[in-house]
């Protein structure tokens, strides 16, 4: 799509012509530099199509970038802190990387299509590091953000939805995997992923074939509760899947300016995703082993249900002595759960050892006054919602 | 840790901080090996690279145990094309009444101007020897090297303190045209404030190059510049000679393909023919950029040095034009102790920073600056070895394409200094900064293994996070000119290392 850049200062995607025409709102924000829906009608609806029917999202402005070269392999499993060894063919794994410090940077997914061609997806631009970080392996780097478009096709009806649509046997494929499917003349990549906690896909191909996706998907979907959604919605069901965002739940190393508010791995739960054991080096190894052996590691991400029903934005945590322990980085009235939940960032030992007697400060927004209250708070795995249908093979079929 | 460490150190490339660090560590009783890539061990401390060295340092000499080798001072002269050349000893009336043969003002000047240089070095030279301190490290000490640092700022006086720090980013050509009105003069110092570096002297931060000359010259000028008795390798051969009495194993012609590294940890070293040696430590007397990209290997290096070693600046801009002479010429006005002397080819800032010019585009100055040097051959035949300053590491034609034609334009030079030395050559040889790079494998070919600039000092020598002879690998230290102070013959690396070796056994 061509566009006079002299009078348009945000890209629009290949599917901008579809979005915009799906938009009651006209509410967008800028993603990696696109204007994207934040809102299409009400972020509700949008919603309880993604927990109930089938969800469609404009994912192109995530950062996309294709690896490839004799060392993609080696490379890939350098920059990440998982052990990707093993990795096997056509799968997708969920990553972080760090930086020297061993401080978080990003997270993201890694697409394995062989042992020198690789795709790695996340929210923001990070080419610089990629090539300063290729520095003496023989790969090379390219953004591929601008030339595949892409979109999550995500909720329990998600699968049939995209079996209407030509994708044959998409039921059997199996969570973090991927496939090649040929569509009407064009190339689909279809993988078992995506940021709602549920069943779900996304969709990668040529923008050439962005429209046309986009409709007939929509004709697909249409006896199956589709519905597009926009970025208000994913940020309520991520926080259902505990899922972490960057910038929102840690600052991303890179761009945080005071070193204390960098996180390592091990203070955003994702200790797991770090294999300190690895054959090789990894970027950060050093300092996340220092870390592990003298246990310096000084806070913890959790999830937190909290009384009441009154959403715990912003609110800053507390022991019964009164004294700050962290702060609530994401929260919501789940209506799935049914729960006040939150994600909060504390300083251990809270939420780690102790996990009594935490309470959140809410201040309630009430026609231009604040009600405070004084919520009794339990840590709770930050896996809020995480339904049986979501990694089930083969994926539950509806009519 | 392996257990077949077969030595306690191996120290890869036999230079001079090499040497001092082997037998340092050797006379800690510690079981040294030195693995050398060429036939012999020294390094560019030979009779080709080397014209002129500062004198060795009681701390480094004693730590060796006393150094056997006569240090013989060297005149220095600024030459003239009418003859009226300077001639300065370092000596404070010697030089007063020198200069002010030209200029009675410029004597009085040159006195004060001395005085003050040589108080900053001093100053800066206390941090300079030992091993800086490391920012964001939180130990006591460093932070008191810091503060002792800041203290004897502070302690020069309201005055001097506001005099240094107009100084110290300053560039050498404005302080000079401020003190001197000799252009001859001024050339000659501009000379000193950039050789071997990447600078011009109106470049900013060459008069911080200067204080970095003067402090390992024993706060001076023009004294300090010594020779060497019977060459300057005698420096070299004699720590070898000490290695030898000290058991240190030498190997030679053993390249070095890269370090083993266990557990993140490094544990020996591979060389190029297949064999693996252990150690307990593993010491690079190689310059920063092949430690970490060749012998630490880029795959076990994190973004940020990589980067960091990416940024490192040691493109070498010295070339040396080596001629052998049937007999010496005759220099202008100069006499047989002239001959002996240093002779510099700098009339004026001009001059020099128009042969720098070219240089920052890769193209070669036909009227480059020089430091002559006579020398005697084995046959005790006479010689001139020439550094040639701003020899563009790489030419945009290629050396092998213009050489021929650089060497005569040296030669052109030398003759207005010489009329008759066409007559007196049998024989050319042109070593670039390339070839540097290629025979004494340096990076770059740069003398100091890095710039000797404000970003590539003290704590940020050679890159910050690996200032204090570590390496970012563990076991794996760095004692080569790239490591504070840097190079210049004085063996101060190699000492510092070899204490944060043994800090670590």
């Amino acid at each position: 799509m061509t566009q006079d850049l002299r009078y348009s200062a945000l890209k629009k995607t290949p599917f901008h012509s579809k979005t915009s025409m799906a938009s009651r709102t006209n509410k967008y924000y800028n993603w990696n530099g696109y204007t994207v829906p934040t809102e299409y009608s009400t972020t509700e609806l949008e919603y309880t199509a993604a927990r109930n029917g089938t969800s469609v999202m404009d994912l192109t402005p995530m950062g996309k970038y294709e690896i490839t070269g004799d060392h993609a392999h080696r490379f890939v499993d350098y920059l990440v802190t998982r052990d990707l060894s093993e990795m096997k063919d056509n799968t997708v794994a969920y990553i972080i990387w760090c930086n020297e410090d061993g401080k978080v940077i990003d997270d993201g997914t890694i697409f394995k299509f062989s042992s020198t061609k690789f795709m790695l997806c996340c929210a923001v631009k990070i080419y610089n590091w990629l090539n300063d970080s290729a520095y003496g392996f023989d790969v090379s780097i390219s953004d591929v953000t601008d030339t595949i478009a892409a979109l999550a096709i995500q909720g329990p009806t998600s699968c049939s939805t995209l079996k209407k649509f030509g994708a044959e046997d998409l039921e059997k494929l199996k969570p973090f995997e991927m496939r090649e499917y040929k569509i009407d003349g064009f190339d689909i990549l279809i993988s078992r992923t995506g940021f709602t906690g549920d069943l779900g896909y996304e969709l990668w191909t040529d923008p050439k074939n962005a429209e046309a996706t986009w409709d007939n998907i929509e004709i697909a979907g249409k006896e199956l509760k589709l519905r597009p959604f926009g970025m208000h919605a994913l940020e309520m069901t991520r926080i259902e899947a505990g899922f972490i965002q960057t910038n929102t739940d840690f600052m991303a190393a890179e761009d945080s300016l005071r070193p204390t508010r960098m996180r390592s791995p091990y203070e955003i739960g994702m200790g797991w995703l770090v294999h300190l054991n690895k054959n090789s080096y990894f970027v950060g190894k050093k300092a996340l082993k220092k870390e592990k052996e003298e246990s310096t590691t000084e806070r913890c991400l959790v999830g937190l249900d909290i009384d009441g029903d009154k959403p715990a934005h912003g609110s800053v945590i507390y022991n019964s002595k009164k004294e700050d322990i962290g702060i609530v980085t994401a929260a919501l009235w789940s209506p799935i759960m049914k729960k006040n939940i939150a994600l909060a960032s504390l300083k251990r030992p809270y939420g780690i050892k102790i996990k009594e007697n935490i309470f959140a400060e809410i201040y309630h927004p009430e026609e231009l006054e604040y009600r405070k209250i004084w919520a009794r708070c339990k840590v709770v795995k930050r896996q809020f919602f995480n339904p049986e249908r979501r990694n089930k093979v083969p994926a539950d079929l509806y009519e | 840790m392996s257990d077949n460490s077969n030595f306690d150190a191996i120290i890869i490339g036999g230079g001079h901080n090499g040497l001092v660090c082997a037998n340092i560590l050797a006379r800690k009783n510690k079981r040294v090996l030195i693995c050398e890539a060429r036939k012999e061990c020294g390094g560019m401390v030979n009779n080709e690279i080397t014209n002129y060295v500062p004198p060795v340092t009681t701390t480094v000499s004693s730590s060796l145990g006393g150094m056997q080798v006569n240090y013989l001072p060297k005149t220095t002269i600024a030459l003239s094309e009418t003859g009226q050349h300077i001639r300065l000893v370092g000596n404070q009336h010697i030089d007063h009444k020198s200069i002010s043969t030209f200029s009675s003002q410029d004597a009085d000047r040159f006195n004060d101007f001395h005085e003050k240089m040589s108080k900053f070095s001093k100053t800066l030279g206390s941090f300079m020897m030992a091993s800086p301190p490391r920012i964001m490290n939180n130990s006591f000490s460093d932070y008191f090297k810091l503060f002792k640092l800041g203290l004897n700022v502070r302690l020069l006086g309201k005055k001097n303190f506001n005099e240094f720090a107009r100084m110290i980013g300053l560039n050498i050509a404005d302080e000079l045209e401020d003190n001197f009105e000799n252009t001859l003069l001024q050339g000659l110092i501009a000379h000193d404030s950039v050789i071997g570096s990447n600078l011009g002297p109106r470049s900013p931060g060459s008069l911080i190059n200067l204080l970095y000359r003067m402090a390992i010259h024993n706060n001076s000028l023009f004294g300090g510049i010594f020779q060497i008795e019977g060459g300057n390798d005698q420096f070299t051969k004699h720590l070898i000679e000490k290695c030898k009495s000290n058991n240190v194993e030498i190997k030679t012609s053993a390249s070095v393909k890269n370090c083993i590294v266990e557990d993140d940890c490094a544990v020996g070293v591979e060389l190029i023919n297949g064999e693996k040696v252990y150690a307990k430590k593993i010491i690079s007397n190689v310059d920063p950029r092949s430690t970490y990209f060749s012998l630490l290997g880029s795959q076990n290096l994190d973004t940020d040095v990589k980067r960091k070693i990416k940024h490192h600046r040691s493109k070498g801009r010295v070339a040396k034009l080596i001629l052998d002479l049937n007999k010496l010429p005759s220099f202008n006005n100069c006499d047989d102790i002239d001959l002996d002397s240093r002779m510099v080819v700098a009339p004026s800032i001009d001059y020099i920073e128009e042969t720098f010019n070219p240089s920052k585009f890769d193209k070669l100055s036909l009227e480059p600056t020089l430091e002559i040097c006579v020398k005697k051959d084995s046959d005790q035949n006479p010689k001139l070895d020439i550094q040639v300053q701003y020899a563009p590491y790489k030419t945009d034609q290629g050396w092998e394409n213009v050489k021929e034609n650089y060497i005569e334009s040296i030669i052109k030079i030398i003759s207005k200094y010489a009329p008759n030395i066409n007559e007196c050559i049998e024989h050319k040889k042109l070593i670039t900064p390339d070839d540097i790079e290629l025979e004494y494998n340096v990076s770059g070919g740069h003398w100091h293994h890095g710039e000797i600039q404000i970003d590539q000092l003290f704590m940020m020598r050679p890159i910050p996070g690996a200032s204090q002879y570590k390496t970012h690998l563990d076991g794996l230290f760095m004692c080569g000119a790239g490591t504070h102070p840097g190079g210049g013959l004085t063996g101060i690396s190699g000492k510092n290392a070899a204490k944060a070796v043994l800090d670590d056994f």
